[in-house]
């Protein structure tokens, strides 16, 4: 494959600024767009080679999809873009207020079994999980506007540990569905 | 189509004719054949109008291998030379399957290495012979009926399916001389039957309980692209279960538990007849002659029949919310739910589902024929019949994929349902120092224990110079394509050495197994396979000059500097030269060197193409200058 800058960067594959805010309509009228052209299914009956280029260009678009959608995963890509690895990221040190907020969230889902109505409170944690994680997004848009990597690292890694605690607390709720 | 040209919408770079493609419903139980007719998709019925092909293979006799309602009607005579639900056994080992096998009375080889074997009157057979045998009675009925040869077929399989299955589905294919065009998951391949009828957008949710499979999934449509969302199911629940559920009653409710083979199948396919009667009738009465000594007959309501299958059913639901999870929606999210398979015809199925997704199922398609519509439509696309940008199919990977870890853990490498194709790399190093070779393990499942994860393949990396422990950098590439095959590959970064397998899972069937089973089949026993090859070889090499000369006179002059087209030109006459000639190795790596030669160029014009195709609809960011 060519070393053209399309391959560096997903955010200017898809044509979009270099940025943590994106709408998220346009990323997938993008992604639609460019597999509408380079999906493998567009060069069925072509050379195994011309086959396999296409291979290679779609699972690129489906990797930039995967990691401009979600934002935990964007956050990460422009602090790869700066920088950062993901064990400079894993390196930061939060500070202590937000690791006590954590055990404590964690003691509260640990215990949840023997709450008297465990559905609401499971309901209520989730909202806040999620209320959590909007806020340190914004925190990350705002350092990375700023080019304050190592804040906006900070953030980053903030929303990593809420993600974490927002799957298991999906797990426990599927746990009960089951 | 040329070398990566992209043609403008509506146009077509070669002009062609309609070529004939067919899709195929590979069933548990009935197999099915579908092409386009007139710009609307068509089962195609045998000689008697028969659309249905049940999925039987007699063997009994090895110079007469019966197929379908001949082979059926020996079951009960021949129950152990009677191969029925094959489907079920595709890329499965021994182990996996003797409590099915036992329950079906088939005899089954002693070895534990490889995929299951039935024996039979005609020697052993494997489950995916079984299934060629119906491939071929399908293409052959498509032949006879299309009048003239077939370019290709979509299969489609359960998207549950994974690695091993999908494989033997495409070796059963190799093996009937099919030209398999695509792996199609069968709920997708129903939501396009009813997508392109309907011309729906938005969400839709397939819920596929055939014979033998159940399979869950949810799509969204929006302007011709069908992006699966998030799939699930259950391989080893379907129709079949509710006849042995029904067939596990009579025997509890009669003395003699223990019954013979051919009574047994006898017992199941009464069974099944109570159940289909039972759609839409209250009761029915189970004839119990010649079975069992007493009673003559058995009375099953409705209601204790649903009392019966409810367990399966609710098992069903659990994997629909599981997949809306992973799909990230809610039930009422959901704008359409399409319903697939006979076994959607229970009214307590269709109540079940109604309810969890509180909306009325669609029904109006025959759920039979629903998949080989949708992949006949889809095969249709393949070949090149229907304009571009008509529609596109997204699929997903259907359980992750991992690597075995120390202390036999797994590490994923690509979770389920990611959009494939898709390529993911990682980076392992060595636990010992001076230590040469790596072990890779490919496992499939969600679990977290190798031992709990089914064993995809394993292959070995040599040639890593002595170092330090944790000083070599290995990268282990897992690559899916567009029909859920998988390629592993590793590589040592500081020398290179490289190791890599298309992954032959352990329960498939090795080469020299599929090539010796090749010898012996119809396809290939009247042709040379030199003939062969090199005629393929020398469609594929012509393909590959024709492609690159519209390239090079449409962006040759652009994208390369004159020494680099040179080089190309030069390449491209060597294989010239050869390929009318018999010279087939000669042709074969001549080929090569053109094809990789000219792979930077082709990477290229894909650039182009790129910024092509977006800067039709962003010019506002253009203008910004976010190109710079």
């Amino acid at each position: 494959m060519s070393n053209s800058d399309f391959k560096k960067n997903y955010f200017e594959l898809f044509d979009l600024p270099v940025q943590f805010a994106l709408d998220s309509n346009t990323v997938g009228e993008r992604f639609r767009l460019l597999q509408q052209q380079f999906h493998p299914d567009r060069f069925a009956g072509t050379s195994e080679q011309e086959q396999r280029i296409a291979v290679q260009y779609s699972a690129l678009v489906n990797q930039a999809y995967t990691t401009l959608r979600n934002p935990l995963h964007r956050s990460l890509y422009l602090l790869e873009l700066a920088g950062m690895t993901q064990q400079d990221v894993a390196a930061q040190k939060v500070d202590g207020g937000f690791l006590m907020e954590q055990l404590e969230l964690r003691e509260k889902l640990e215990t949840i079994d023997t709450m008297v109505d465990p559905e609401t409170f499971l309901d209520h944690l989730l909202q806040e999980i999620a209320a959590d994680i909007k806020s340190h997004q914004a925190e990350f848009e705002q350092a990375y506007q700023a080019q304050e990597i190592e804040v906006a690292a900070m953030a980053c890694v903030k929303m990593q540990y809420l993600e974490k605690l927002l799957q298991e607390a999906e797990q426990i709720e599927s746990t009960w569905l089951d | 189509m040329a070398l990566l040209q992209i043609a403008e919408p509506g146009q077509s770079p070669l002009p062609h004719e309609n070529k004939r493609a067919v899709g195929i419903d590979l069933g548990t139980t009935n197999s099915l054949v579908a092409t386009l007719r007139g710009g609307r998709a068509k089962v195609l019925p045998d000689a008697q109008g028969q659309e249905m092909l049940p999925s039987v293979v007699n063997y009994s006799n090895s110079d007469q291998i019966l197929v379908g309602d001949a082979a059926r009607a020996l079951a009960s005579q021949h129950p152990s030379d009677t191969l029925a639900s094959v489907k079920r056994y595709m890329g499965r080992g021994r182990e996996e399957v003797l409590a099915d096998a036992s329950r079906s009375r088939y005899e089954l080889a002693d070895d534990d290495e490889g995929m299951v074997k039935f024996l039979t009157a005609a020697g052993p057979v494997s489950p995916v012979q079984a299934s060629a045998e119906i491939l071929h009675a399908l293409v052959s009925r498509a032949v006879e009926t299309l009048d003239g040869d077939i370019e290709g077929a979509v299969i489609t399989v359960p998207a549950y399916f994974d690695e091993a299955q999908r494989q033997a589905t495409k070796d059963a294919a190799v093996i009937a001389g099919i030209p398999v065009l695509r792996l199609l998951s069968e709920p997708t391949a129903a939501a396009v039957a009813y997508g392109l009828d309907a011309g729906e957008e938005g969400v839709i949710a397939v819920y596929d309980l055939g014979g033998g499979t159940f399979d869950i999934s949810i799509l969204r449509l929006h302007r011709g692209v069908f992006e699966v969302l998030a799939t699930g199911g259950d391989t080893q629940l379907g129709g079949d279960d509710f006849d042995a559920a029904i067939s596990q009653w009579v025997l509890e409710s009669c003395a003699d538990a223990t019954l013979e083979a051919g009574a047994y199948r006898e017992l199941l396919a009464r069974s099944r007849m109570a159940k289909e009667q039972l759609s839409y009738r209250e009761q029915v009465e189970i004839n119990l002659d010649s079975i069992v000594s007493a009673p003559d007959s058995l009375l099953l309501t409705r209601e204790l029949f649903e009392q019966l299958i409810r367990p399966l059913v609710k098992r069903t639901l659990r994997s629909c919310r599981r997949a809306l999870r992973d799909a990230q929606l809610d039930a009422d999210a959901v704008e359409n739910v399409v319903m697939v398979g006979g076994s959607t015809r229970l009214p307590l199925v269709r109540e079940a589902v109604a309810d969890f997704f509180s909306r009325e199922p669609l029904v109006d398609i025959d759920p039979d024929k629903v998949v080989a519509l949708g992949a006949a439509i889809q095969a249709d696309i393949l070949v090149g019949n229907r304009p571009e940008g008509d529609l596109l199919l997204l699929d997903v990977l259907p359980l992750s994929l991992g690597i075995e870890t120390m202390g036999g853990l797994v590490e994923k490498v690509i979770p389920r349902n990611t959009t494939i194709p898709v390529a993911r790399a990682q980076e392992f190093t060595t636990y010992k120092d001076g230590q040469t070779a790596l072990a890779v393990h490919v496992v499939q499942g969600e679990r977290e224990m190798v031992a709990d994860s089914r064993s995809l393949a394993r292959f070995e990396l040599r040639g890593i110079p002595p170092m330090v422990a944790g000083a070599a950098k290995i990268k282990v590439t897992y690559q899916v394509d567009a029909d859920g095959l998988l390629n592993v590959t590793a590589q040592e970064e500081s020398t290179g050495a490289k190791s890599s397998i298309t992954v032959k899972p352990s329960f498939g069937l090795a080469d020299e197994e599929i090539a010796g089973m090749l010898k012996d089949s119809y396809s290939f026993a009247s042709q040379d396979k030199f003939a062969r090859q090199l005629a393929e070889q020398q469609v594929s090499a012509a393909q590959l000059i024709d492609g690159l000369e519209v390239a090079l006179s449409a962006d040759g002059d652009a994208l390369l500097d004159a020494q680099e087209r040179q080089v190309l030109e030069g390449k491209m006459n060597d294989l010239r030269a050869l390929v009318d000639g018999s010279d087939l190795d000669s042709l074969r790596t001549s080929a090569e060197q053109l094809g990789r030669a000219s792979e930077d160029f082709a990477a290229r014009r894909m650039d182009k193409s790129i910024k092509q195709a977006l800067s039709g609809v962003a010019l506002d960011e253009l203008a910004q200058g976010v190109d710079e």
